[in-house]
């Protein structure tokens, strides 16, 4: 594994049984870069969640280590509400996340839950609810909202705590395509005011359109770390690990083979930009 | 699901809990200082009107979602009021009409819980659960209970929805085409939905432990249309339903 160069979360060694004996991490090292985008893919039991609930502090390494900020993670009661405030972590199953059946009720439990003042605590559930596009369903009943909706709740009850990082398990899973666009949107403008963001996803085609770099975990262990600008030039390597290929890079090689296309403004990562660059080039 | 439309479509919902709550105590606090049944009569139907005209809840919604209580009341009434016993040669069913005293004393009973009724329909009528457990961690009710209520409430709608589809998923495959498969799917279902509260109610924990918390459930209060004049009203209302209870008829 090589370290990022500015890591915000670190694994060392990491291994993590559960109790009927499966395998949760196995020797996982893995290393966050404050700011980037990171996608984890894995097969599903690939240990993923797993992972997300050590980088919170919820499970505990059995044996190696979580660095965050270059410093071992604490496991005392106040270190870990320290560490809770900075990494947010939204789960797959909304209704497994969502405690209240008020929506804004819902949104200020992260907050009140770190002490803060009732006016602040306002502040930053509208805020929350804003950055998600849920203003208008504040007052809304919980069990109202379709399933997309709900996602959006749990991402705004983490982003009302205001974390560093935000982690979020398979966050497309379930969602339309408007869904997604619009969740892809919130993350880039998350992104953009500076927050670390890590996701979980089978969908190769969207991290590697999204993330600045890919991880993949077989087993418990994370196997690699690809940067995306390196996946389009090994492209048969990083189907070797059977999660499949990106198709726009995929096609946009083949394009290239048969000199359709060339590699001028580097590599296209999404279906959009394939299509701008071929026409720039007809042009 | 009828009572929770009509607690966020009311007009009335964005005013404050504590002065419907207060609004309804007179109710109740009404009718038992009733000492007619017509006053008591007469109380309930006034409380009907004012969720009916003030907070605009359908006349229907409110007698639907009142007629269970009213029908329990009603077979009450009707056994408190004949008494059945067998006797007599050859040996059948006698019935027996209690006295007329004892007949007002019954009417009043009745009148009056059909009076609490129609107080305690215009409250969850007109009142989310959120904002009624708001009330109640504000009125310093026990935080276990009101933890226990909050997440029983939003499980309530997890679980009828794990239902619905795991009764739709049996259904497509014959699970009720007769009584013995009907049996058999029913305890899969039972056995299934066990199983998910378990994991559910561990996947809650770590969201809760992920989200910082480690005690009881805090939320942001909600904040209400004028609340001092709306409680004042109410404060009157109520005075004046009490009022009415003592006025002999």
């Amino acid at each position: 594994m090589t370290k990022a160069k500015n890591a915000i979360l670190e694994l060392q060694d990491v291994n993590f049984r559960y109790p009927d004996g499966s395998v949760g991490l196995n020797s996982c090292s893995m290393s966050i870069e404050r700011g980037s985008r990171t996608a984890i893919l894995g097969v599903n039991g690939a240990g993923k969640t797993t992972l997300f609930l050590h980088l919170n502090g919820i499970l505990r390494p059995q044996s190696g280590q979580v660095l965050y900020d270059e410093a071992s993670l604490d496991y005392g009661r106040e270190s870990l509400h320290n560490l809770r405030s900075r990494i947010g972590l939204v789960f797959q199953n909304p209704d497994s996340q969502l405690f209240s059946a008020s929506v804004r009720e819902d949104v200020s439990f992260g907050p009140m839950n770190l002490g803060l003042g009732k006016e602040i605590v306002k502040e930053r559930v509208a805020d929350a609810l804003h950055a998600v596009g849920l203003t208008d369903y504040a007052d809304k009943p919980v069990h109202n909202l379709s399933f997309g909706q709900k996602k959006r709740v749990c991402i705004a009850g983490v982003l009302a705590m205001q974390p560093e990082v935000i982690i979020l398990d398979e966050p497309m899973a379930g969602l339309d395509i408007a869904m997604q666009v619009e969740l892809a949107r919130i993350l880039d403008s998350l992104h953009a005011e500076g927050m670390t963001i890590i996701i979980a996803t089978h969908d190769i085609d969207f991290a590697y359109q999204w993330a600045d770099t890919i991880s993949i975990m077989v087993k418990g262990n994370c196997t690699a770390t690809w940067q995306i600008s390196d996946i389009a030039n090994s492209i048969e390597q990083f189907g070797s690990y059977g999660l499949g290929v990106p198709r726009v890079a995929e096609l946009h090689n083949a394009l290239v083979k048969l000199r359709l296309s060339d590699n001028g403004n580097g590599y296209p990562r999404s279906h959009q930009e394939l299509v701008k660059h071929l026409n720039e080039i007809v042009i | 699901m009828l009572i929770e439309q009509c607690a966020y479509t009311n007009r009335w919902r964005q005013v404050s809990p504590a002065a419907k709550g207060l609004f309804t105590s007179c109710g109740i606090v009404a009718a038992f200082v009733a000492r007619s049944p017509l006053t008591t009569c007469c109380l309930a139907v006034i409380i009907l009107a004012v969720a009916v005209v003030g907070a605009r809840v359908s006349l229907f919604r409110f007698l639907k979602v009142a007629l269970p209580a009213v029908l329990f009341l009603a077979v009450s009434a009707a056994t408190l009021a004949v008494s059945v016993r067998w006797g007599g040669f050859p040996l059948r069913l006698q019935f027996h009409l209690v006295n007329k005293a004892e007949l007002s004393h019954i009417a009043l009973t009745c009148s009056r819980s059909l009076c609490g009724i129609s107080a305690l329909m215009f409250f969850s009528l007109t009142t989310p659960m959120t904002d009624i457990i708001c009330l109640l961690r504000k009125l310093k009710f026990p935080e276990v209970m009101l933890d226990i209520m909050t997440l029983g409430y939003r499980a309530l709608f997890v679980f009828l929805e794990v239902i619905h589809d795991t009764r739709t998923a049996q259904m497509a495959r014959l699970g009720y085409a007769t009584p013995r498969l009907a049996m058999r799917s029913l305890g899969i279902l039972t056995a299934n939905l066990t199983l998910q509260v378990w994991q559910r109610s561990n996947a809650l924990h770590q969201a809760a432990l992920a989200r910082n918390n480690d005690g009881s459930l805090m939320f942001l209060e909600d904040e209400y249309h004028r609340p001092v004049l709306t409680l004042l009203t109410a404060s009157c209302s109520g005075c004046a339903l009490i009022a009415l209870a003592m006025v002999p008829l």
